[in-house]
C-alpha cells in the first residue's frame, strides 16, 4: 500500500511542478477551437474554398487536410484534429516525456525521486499518470468547444467525436511514452525531444500525405496519426482496430520504459 | 556489530572515464563512516552503486541487508539521501515538497519533521527555485533525516551551510548515530569528516588508499622532524633509516619525514651534535594531502 501511495506522490509532484500547463494548454487550445467552430458559418458556403479543397488534395494534404473543408467533419479535421490538436497534445507529451526521467536526470532531481520507495516500474508508471492527466484536459477542451460547434451549425457525430476525443490522448501517450523511453535508454532530454519529434514528424507526414501521394498511402497503416485521425475517423468513427493500435503500441512501449528506466543510471 | 552496507571489490567505470575501481569497504550497523576524497574521485558513484541508482560492472554491495537493485523499494524505505548535487523542482515550496516526500514515506506523524525545519530554519513557503543554496541544503537535510531513516547517506551535507548550522548538523548526525542509525558521510574535506566519524575510509582515483580510524590514521601519519646543528651536517646518515625520508637540508638544519620507529633517528642523532629539535603535533592535514597526491604510494 505505502509504495503505491509513494508513487502518486510522485505523479503529483510533477503535476504540481507543472500546473501552469496543466491549465494554460487546454485554456489556449480551447480559446483557438472556439475561434473556428464561430468562424465556420461564415465560410461554410464559401465555394471557393470548397472548389479549393476538392480540386487540389496534394495543397490540403500538406495542410493535414483531406476532403471537403466546407463540410462541418472537413473544417473541424482541417483546422483542428489533423494538425493543431495533435500538435498541442504532442507537445505536452513528449516535452514531458523527455523531461520526465532524462531531464530530470540531467537536473539532478531524479536521484532523490528514485531513492524514495517506488521501483524503476512504479516510476515510469507514475511519469505515465502524470503524462496522461497532462494530455487529457487539452483533447476534452477541445471536444467541449467541438460540442459548442452544435450552436454554429457544425453537427458533428457525438460518437465518433467522443472517440477521437480518446484517440487523440492515446496519440499523444504513443509519442510521450516513446520520449520517455528515449529519455530512460539514452539518458538524454535533448535526444529524447530530438528524436521523438522527428519520428512524430514522419508520421504526420505519412498519415496526411497518404490521400494525396501513392506509395505514402501504401505505407499509412505504420502510422499512429493514421490510426487516430488521419483515416478520417471523425466522421466515420474510431475503429476498434484503431483503438488496438494505439493501446497496444503504448502497452509495448511502456514495456521499454521500463526495461531502459531498470537499465538507467541515475545520478 | 553486524555490518550496515558490504561493498566487495565494486567497479564501475563510464567509458573513459574512471568511476570506481575494485572498491572495498565494509560500514558497521550504527557507525558514522566517513568517506573522503578528491573531487572525481568515486565518491558519488560508490553512493550510488549502494544506493541502487546504478549497478556495478562487478563486484557485490549490500545496504541494510539488502541487494540495491533486485531490492530496491525495501532498502530505500530505511533509506535517507542527500545527494551532493541537491536540485528540486524549482516552482514547488519546500512546504509541498517535505508533504509530498513525508507522504510517499507513509510518515504520519510530523512532529519530528517540524522539529528539524525549526532546528535549521528551513525555508517552506518560497519556491525552491528562489532559494540560496544554504537554504535548498536544509530542506534536503529534513528531507534526508525526517522519517529517522536507518541509513544516511550523505553527499557533501554541509556545502553551503554556514559554520553555525554545520555545528548543528553535526550534532545532528551524533544524535542519529546514537539512536542507532548509520550515516556514510562523504566529503571531499577533511575538517567535515574529522570531528564527527570513527572510522573512514580514502578514495583516490576510484580506489580506496586506506581504511581507518582517525586515531590509526594520526598513528601512521608521517611526524615531521627537524633538526638544528652547529656544524655543517651530512644529512645522508637519516636518509638510509627505515621510514625516514629528509624533507630539507642545509649546513645547519635537516627536516625529516618519520613514518616508521623514532628510536633509530634519536640515535643517529645523538652521534652528531644537535642543538635543537622540533617535533609539531601530527598534522592530519598532511597526511590526508599526501593521499590525494602520491602517486605510487597506498596500494
Amino acid at each position: 500500500m505505502a509504495t503505491e501511495t509513494a508513487a502518486a506522490q510522485v505523479t503529483r509532484l510533477d503535476l504540481r511542478e507543472r500546473r501552469r500547463s496543466l491549465i494554460f494548454y487546454p485554456l489556449g487550445l480551447a480559446v483557438y477551437a472556439l475561434i473556428i467552430v464561430a468562424l465556420y458559418p461564415t465560410f461554410k458556403d464559401d465555394s471557393g474554398l470548397a472548389s479549393l479543397s476538392e480540386d487540389n488534395s496534394t495543397l490540403m494534404a500538406l495542410f493535414g487536410a483531406s476532403g471537403s473543408l466546407t463540410s462541418p467533419v472537413g473544417w473541424v479535421n482541417a483546422n483542428l484534429y489533423t494538425n493543431f490538436v495533435p500538435l498541442i497534445i504532442l507537445l505536452v507529451t513528449i516535452g514531458y516525456g523527455a523531461s520526465a526521467l532524462a531531464g530530470q536526470n540531467e537536473n539532478g532531481i531524479l536521484g532523490l525521486i528514485a531513492t524514495l520507495p517506488v521501483s524503476r516500474a512504479q516510476l515510469v508508471v507514475a511519469k505515465i499518470a502524470a503524462m496522461g492527466t497532462l494530455a487529457v484536459p487539452v483533447s476534452a477542451a477541445t471536444f467541449v468547444c467541438v460540442l459548442v460547434g452544435r450552436s454554429f451549425e457544425l453537427p458533428i457525430g457525438i460518437g465518433a467525436l467522443i472517440g477521437v476525443t480518446v484517440a487523440i490522448v492515446l496519440l499523444g501517450l504513443v509519442f510521450g511514452v516513446l520520449s520517455l523511453a528515449v529519455g530512460a535508454a539514452t539518458g538524454s532530454r535533448g535526444s529524447a525531444l530530438g528524436i521523438t519529434a522527428a519520428l512524430a514528424t514522419a508520421c504526420y507526414l505519412i498519415s496526411s500525405l497518404a490521400p494525396a501521394i501513392t506509395w505514402v498511402h501504401q505505407i499509412r497503416f505504420v502510422s499512429p496519426f493514421w490510426w487516430a485521425t488521419g483515416a478520417g475517423q471523425l466522421g466515420t468513427g474510431v475503429g476498434l482496430g484503431d483503438f488496438a493500435a494505439l493501446v497496444g503500441t503504448i502497452l509495448v512501449l511502456i514495456a521499454v520504459a521500463i526495461a531502459a528506466a531498470r537499465r538507467m543510471d541515475i545520478r | 556489530m553486524s555490518a550496515a552496507i558490504v561493498a566487495e571489490r565494486l567497479t564501475r567505470t563510464f567509458g573513459a572515464h574512471r568511476g570506481v575501481d575494485d572498491v572495498s569497504f565494509t560500514v558497521r550497523e550504527g557507525e558514522i563512516f566517513g568517506f573522503l576524497g578528491p573531487n572525481g574521485a568515486g565518491k558519488s558513484t560508490t553512493i550510488r552503486l549502494l544506493l541502487g541508482l546504478m549497478r556495478p560492472d562487478s563486484g557485490s554491495i549490500t545496504s541494510l541487508g539488502f541487494d540495491p537493485i533486485g531490492d530496491d523499494v525495501a532498502l530505500h524505505r530505511q533509506v535517507g539521501y542527500l545527494p551532493g548535487e541537491l536540485a528540486w523542482f524549482a516552482n514547488l515550496s519546500g512546504g509541498v515538497i517535505l508533504e509530498r516526500f513525508a507522504r510517499a514515506r507513509g510518515l504520519t506523524d510530523s512532529t519530528y519533521r517540524d522539529e528539524l525545519v525549526a532546528r535549521f530554519e528551513a525555508e517552506l513557503d518560497r519556491p525552491v527555485g528562489q532559494l540560496s543554496k544554504g537554504n535548498r541544503q536544509k530542506l534536503g537535510i529534513v528531507a534526508a533525516f525526517m522519517h529517522r531513516p536507518r541509513l544516511l547517506v550523505l553527499d557533501e551535507p554541509t556545502s553551503g551551510l554556514d559554520p553555525l548550522l554545520q555545528d548543528s548538523f553535526a550534532r545532528l548526525m551524533h544524535e542519529s548515530a546514537d539512536a542507532g542509525a548509520t550515516i556514510f558521510l562523504s566529503s571531499h574535506e577533511l575538517d567535515e569528516v574529522q570531528r564527527v566519524v570513527g572510522r573512514l575510509a580514502i578514495i583516490r582515483e576510484g580506489r580506496i588508499v586506506v581504511t581507518d580510524t582517525i586515531e590509526g590514521l594520526r598513528r601512521r601519519a608521517p611526524r615531521r622532524i627537524t633538526l638544528q646543528f652547529d656544524r655543517p651536517t651530512d644529512p645522508s646518515a637519516f636518509a638510509t633509516l627505515d621510514g625516514v625520508a629528509v624533507e630539507h637540508a642545509d649546513d645547519h638544519e635537516i627536516a625529516l619525514s618519520v613514518t616508521g620507529a623514532m628510536a633509530p633517528v634519536l640515535q643517529c642523532a645523538a652521534h652528531h651534535d644537535v642543538v635543537d629539535l622540533t617535533a609539531p603535533p601530527t598534522d592530519l592535514d598532511s597526511l590526508f594531502l599526501s593521499y590525494y597526491r602520491d602517486d605510487d604510494d597506498g596500494d
